[in-house]
């Protein structure tokens, strides 16, 4: 038997037996780029949002055994969430990788998003995101970008169906920052809502960050909304505006998107949280009966981690990677793992749900327009769900 | 009427941007060196109130983080300026841009990235009267910064130490020769900024939470010092206050016909105000002969 042939058979051993880093060490590894806000002010997000991308890339190597036989590989830089910083990394990553090896990178924020959006069309690059951003989920101009849920709009029309179902002819305020992220569903919510008999009676444009939320309050009393829909802060906002509502005595209730769906919101506006509604479309860390959230405590726990509350940065990174393996899997098994053959399967995985981690990936114009709604419950410190998935066409 | 809740709001947020200005305009005064990291000052104070908060109320664990940022104003003064005594103030100044990166990354690394709250807060002493309220936030600012004001006025302007700041301001060269001791008084200027970042740091983190985004308030100081002038301590209150207020009666009359505009408002008027008086509103006028 010549070298070479004693070599095969030892990986296919080797793979047959279990031992996938044996395996691995012959076949070039997939890679995933991944450009995350590991440092400035949504560090919180990128640094929770690594550690569900590395556990998924673990689970996937060690417990999936890999890519085909091939070493499923996370190629991480920071941004710093700058468009600029990103851009950067980026190019470093894709002239870096080899083109056969890099099949998928994902961006962090809605600006880095569009700034890369036509190179990764270009490159026919497998792209997504950390932001929701509509613009971003069109096949035509975009046919390689995805949006791992749904739109930043799809959130929206959740958020004013829900008011439509709780009140006849509401009004409705809008409170969103100064930024892409926050004024990206602005247009749609206008367009919106008078088509659901609603009419929007306030819009309060905000910067990202506040040190005082009196005037935006003191105007959404003089407007006297029933309903305020907040967007584009991830945390940064929400809490003081929240308390300072309490305090001036709005009567209105609060609502607001997936980036506002963490429990440090409660934590940060304590009693003020109470009621605010939000969507969210992964399970959280404490709905223990989700096999997706059973399978993550088990290898953490198997590997010594600690297995306290998790984010919903943490839970959606580890959605991803595992949708994006998953395509790669079926790709290989294709015999088509490269770029264009990943975009193909990530079209066809619709009955994938990552282990329940998500309602499944039927992408409709490559985003995923199923989200539900939960609603904070200061008492227990968490986010009850208060419908079942909301299908959003 | 309805002007007034608007104007008490935005009172009560200009008293926190004062507060947040005194600990960079103290060292402009005795040093002439832009405090780039300032926004770290803040940061790096909140956290050390936030970890003493954990086992303390947090008004006892405010007054225990004074100190410890005194103290660490120190270090930075010892580690970053005293090295670049004597040499061109850009050197400073450049140091603490270094300085402002290498706090970043030490936070990150000290205190993590994820998001954090502060398990009790300050005493309520919000109170409400007709329709208006004013918030616990508030009162407190004017509480803590408005005796704070007043002292670093007295220490500045009456006290022999305000003298000898100024004196070093006037020539840092001209006073080591003198005898004036510099190295010491510069130390107490760097603790005192420390501490007075903390305080007004602290004061923003407990209403909102406290996270590195923490770093961006820092921003606000530049326009409230440039406008009351680089080297003034009463300036810097005033422009706060009047900033404050500004803001507010922006957010309530020009935001609905020009969404957005009031992030433009501080920038605006700085640089309006530095086309009339290029000092700022209280700036001392340097008169240089050629």
């Amino acid at each position: 038997m010549k070298r070479r042939e004693v070599l095969k058979t030892g990986i296919g051993v080797a793979a047959a037996l279990g031992i996938p880093h044996i395996a691995f060490s012959q076949a070039r590894p997939v890679k995933v780029g991944l450009l995350l806000p590991l440092t400035g002010p949504f560090a919180f997000a990128g640094q929770a949002g690594l550690e569900g991308f590395r556990d998924a890339a673990e689970y996937v190597n060690e417990v999936l055994g890999g890519i085909g036989g091939r070493r499923f590989e996370l190629v991480v830089e920071d941004t710093g969430y700058d468009v600029a910083k990103a851009t950067a990394a980026f190019n470093r990553i894709v002239s870096r990788e080899r083109p056969e090896e890099l099949l998928f990178v994902y961006g962090d924020s809605t600006g880095t998003a569009k700034a890369l959006a036509p190179e990764v069309t270009r490159l026919g690059l497998p792209f997504s995101a950390t932001s929701f951003s509509s613009e971003l989920a069109d096949p035509e101009k975009y046919p390689t970008i995805y949006v791992f849920g749904p739109t930043y709009n799809d959130m929206f029309e959740a958020l004013l169906r829900q008011i439509r179902r709780t009140k006849g002819r509401a009004r409705v305020a809008l409170v969103y920052s100064n930024t892409e992220f926050g004024r990206d569903p602005i247009p749609y919510a206008k367009k919106r809502a008078p088509e659901l008999k609603m009419e929007i009676v306030h819009e309060e444009v905000t910067p990202p960050s506040l040190t005082d939320a009196t005037p935006i309050v003191l105007n959404l009393r003089r407007a006297n909304p029933d309903f305020v829909l907040l967007q584009g802060y991830a945390l940064s906002a929400e809490p003081l505006i929240l308390r300072t509502a309490r305090e001036q005595g709005l009567k209105a209730s609060f609502m607001g998107t997936y980036y506002s769906a963490e429990l440090a919101l409660i934590q940060r506006a304590g009693p003020a949280a109470e009621g605010f509604i939000v969507t969210y479309h992964n399970p959280y860390w404490y709905d223990s009966l989700n096999q997706g959230v059973q399978e993550l405590r088990r290898f953490r726990q198997s590997k010594g981690r600690d297995v306290s509350y998790r984010t919903t940065y943490y839970m959606g990174g580890a959605a991803a990677i595992f949708t994006i393996a998953e395509a790669m899997r079926r790709a290989a098994q294709a015999g088509k793992l490269n770029r264009a053959g990943l975009a193909e399967y990530l079209e066809k995985i619709s009955d994938y749900t990552a282990f329940g981690l998500s309602q499944g990936y039927r992408f409709v114009n490559h985003r995923l327009p199923y989200t539900k709604l939960y609603r904070a419950n200061v008492k227990d410190g968490r986010f009850d769900a208060i419908t079942d998935w909301i299908t959003l066409g | 009427m309805d002007i007034l809740p608007y104007l008490l709001g935005g009172l009560g947020n200009g008293a926190l941007y004062s507060l947040l200005a005194l600990g960079f305009v103290l060292v402009y005064r005795a040093t002439s060196v832009v405090n780039f990291a300032i926004g770290e000052f803040l940061l790096v104070g909140a956290y050390l109130t936030y970890t003493l908060s954990l086992r303390l109320p947090l008004s006892l664990a405010l007054l225990l983080a004074l100190p410890l940022a005194f103290l660490f104003g120190l270090l930075v003064e010892r580690g970053f300026v005293r090295p670049l005594l004597g040499r061109n103030v850009v050197a400073v100044i450049m140091a603490t841009i270094g300085l402002a990166a290498a706090l970043d990354g030490g936070v990150l690394l000290v205190w993590g990235a994820d998001l954090k709250y502060f398990p009790t807060g300050l005493p309520e002493l919000g109170f409400g009267l007709g329709g208006l309220y004013l918030s616990s936030r508030a009162v407190w600012s004017f509480l803590l910064g408005a005796p704070t004001a007043l002292f670093l006025l007295w220490l500045l302007q009456k006290s022999r130490y305000g003298v000898l700041v100024r004196a070093i301001s006037e020539s840092e060269v001209a006073a080591l020769a003198l005898g004036i001791p510099t190295r010491r008084l510069l130390a107490l200027v760097w603790g005192l900024s420390g501490a007075l970042a903390t305080l007004a740091g602290a004061m923003v983190a407990v209403a909102g939470g406290l996270g590195p985004n923490l770093v961006l308030m820092g921003l606000k100081v530049f326009p409230v010092a440039i406008l009351g002038g680089l080297d003034s301590v009463g300036g810097a209150v005033v422009a706060g206050l009047f900033l404050g207020v500004i803001e507010a009666l922006s957010q309530r009359f020009l935001e609905p016909l020009l969404p957005g505009f009031t992030e433009a408002v501080p920038f605006l008027l700085v640089f309006l105000v530095l086309l009339v008086r290029p000092y700022g509103l209280f700036g001392q006028r340097e008169i240089e002969r050629v």
